[in-house]
């Protein structure tokens, strides 16, 4: 589902954030990207969804080489990826449920589409009773679902998850957890960066370790470390 | 396809209306510039009109009674013809009746009463003469000379009718277009900047629908239509101003006496559709200049 070979990538004229970096990830494998801050677990996430271009190497996403992808194919690319982040970018003046339906609309889906989704998608991620609330109305760990559900109603193969538990207290990084495990299991590739020991040693799942752009580690039912 | 135009319409309505301040002065601002521009077109026209007798260097106007017998508008052709050291003879032109008429009609169209006491039948033909010489003496012996021919009804120098008005038309017409052209780059600044700041505001936005795969198309097209909209409200604005400024000007220049010239510096009202057109295609195309150049320089928010 996802293949990288021989990535580098350097910031500017001599900032290295990745350093030939290969590995692969199959299709429903959930992955953990650690190690401490700079290590370049962001930048990978960032050259996965083609916010960032490698210097070397190539990036395959979803059978397509993301490096030599024309600039008008990467929003094709987006939508077959779901994004979520530490500080959520939610839109603070839609409510939940106009956040959600606002991945449907402006990727032109039809109204009776997003009228049927966006319920289903709020259902799984529990906030059914709070889809008129704004998302200052809402904890930390309602507006991490609301993003989630606005990453998977348009049903991406893969999430990418950056430090999605990041701003949140243990409980509600759990229910996180559960939440994307149960994403995992209909089938979606997860790779998710984080710092969080807790969450990667509760789940035993493939732990990629970065440090200084390198890979130190790569270990199928891993823990932190 | 009917839900993306519904989602452009609505967007560029909403951002329309948040941005009002700006709006209103990027509106204004094309407004005045489309109007410069208007009035630069209509003067101009005027000014032909008045001068439109002496178009192409012609200095001189040998008048030709209309009941002249073919003779002796051969003798003033052959008298014309034989001072080739003063008078440039390959543009010598004679000017019929039937071309006199419709030169009177564009020269009186605000005075209505003079044109009706001309019929084709009627009118003095004419000889267009352009001199060689510079020398403002020769030509003006020349005419005294042709005077006295056979025929001759009058003899008219550009010296004495309109070289004032004539280098006051090019002056003015120069003064108009560059300060029309400048507040047209203004205009498109403003435009640029209103556009600019309208994505800057909703940069969240932005970053969440390339995130979640929209196109960039599908992203700009709203704040495109609110430019040309800007722009295209500007020349309607600027229509209703060029209209008004016509009408006052017409009603001014009818309140002259007959027979005076002023009457010619009327605009006819084909004309004037014309130009408006112009002021309207214009708007929009300011507007989509100024918002397709912030549209594109600015997406990377």
């Amino acid at each position: 589902m996802i293949k990288l070979d021989g990535v580098t990538k350097i910031y500017g004229h001599d900032t290295l954030a990745v350093d030939d970096v290969s590995f692969d990830v199959a299709k429903g494998d959930f992955v953990f990207l650690v190690g401490p801050s700079g290590s370049g677990k962001s930048t990978l996430l960032r050259l996965m969804s083609r916010e960032e271009v490698a210097t070397q190497g190539d990036v395959w996403v979803a059978g397509r080489n993301v490096c030599e992808m024309p600039p008008s194919r990467v929003p094709y690319l987006r939508r077959s990826l779901g994004n979520i982040f530490q500080d959520y970018k939610l839109l603070l003046n839609k409510t939940v449920f106009e956040n959600v339906a606002f991945a449907l609309e402006v990727i032109g889906k039809p109204r009776h589409v997003i009228r049927e989704q966006v319920p289903f998608v709020l259902e799984l991620v529990g906030l059914a009773d709070k889809s008129e609330r704004f998302p200052n109305q809402l904890s930390g760990g309602e507006q991490q679902r609301v993003s989630i559900a606005r990453a998977f109603v348009n049903r991406p193969l893969i999430m990418l998850a950056d430090e999605p538990t990041g701003n949140l207290d243990p409980a509600t990084s759990e229910g996180i957890m559960s939440l994307l495990q149960e994403i995992n299991e209909t089938g979606t590739t997860v790779v998710m960066a984080t710092h969080d020991h807790r969450v990667v040693n509760a789940m035993r799942r493939r732990v990629i370790q970065l440090d200084r752009g390198l890979v130190v580690r790569d270990q199928e039912r891993g823990v932190y470390e | 396809m009917l839900a993306r135009i519904e989602y452009a319409l609505r967007e560029t309505w909403a951002s329309f209306r948040r941005n009002l301040t700006l709006t209103l002065a990027a509106v204004l601002t094309s407004a005045i510039a489309l109007l410069l521009v208007g009035a630069t077109f209509l003067i101009q026209r005027a000014f032909e009109n008045l001068l439109v007798q002496w178009r192409g260097d012609v200095a001189m106007i040998v008048f030709v009674r209309s009941d002249a017998s073919p003779e002796q508008v051969a003798l003033i052709d052959g008298t014309l013809r034989a001072a080739p050291n003063v008078i440039d003879v390959d543009k010598l032109r004679y000017l019929d009746k039937a071309e006199s008429y419709a030169e009177a009609q564009r020269i009186f169209v605000g005075d209505p009463v003079t044109l009706s006491l001309l019929t084709p039948e009627s009118i003095p033909t004419q000889f267009k003469v352009v001199p060689i010489t510079q020398d403002t003496d020769l030509v003006r012996s020349l005419a005294d000379q042709y005077r006295t021919l056979p025929g001759v009804e009058a003899v008219a120098l550009a010296e004495d009718e309109f070289e004032v008005i004539s280098t006051l038309s090019g002056f003015v017409r120069n003064v108009t277009l560059i300060m029309s052209l400048v507040l047209l780059a203004v205009a498109v600044g403003l435009i640029w900047n209103t556009i600019r700041t309208a994505m800057f505001a909703r940069r969240r936005e932005i970053e969440v629908m390339k995130l979640v795969g929209a196109t960039n198309w599908f992203i700009r097209i709203p704040f495109m239509l609110e430019g040309l909209l800007q722009g295209l409200i500007g020349g309607v604005v600027s229509c209703a101003g060029v209209w008004a400024l016509n009408s006052a000007w017409s009603g001014g220049v009818a309140a002259f006496k007959p027979g005076t010239g002023i009457s010619s510096l009327v605009v006819p009202g084909g004309y004037l559709s014309g130009v408006m057109l112009v002021l309207l295609l214009l708007g929009a195309a300011i507007g989509a200049i100024g918002s397709a150049i912030a549209a594109s320089r600015f997406l990377d928010v």
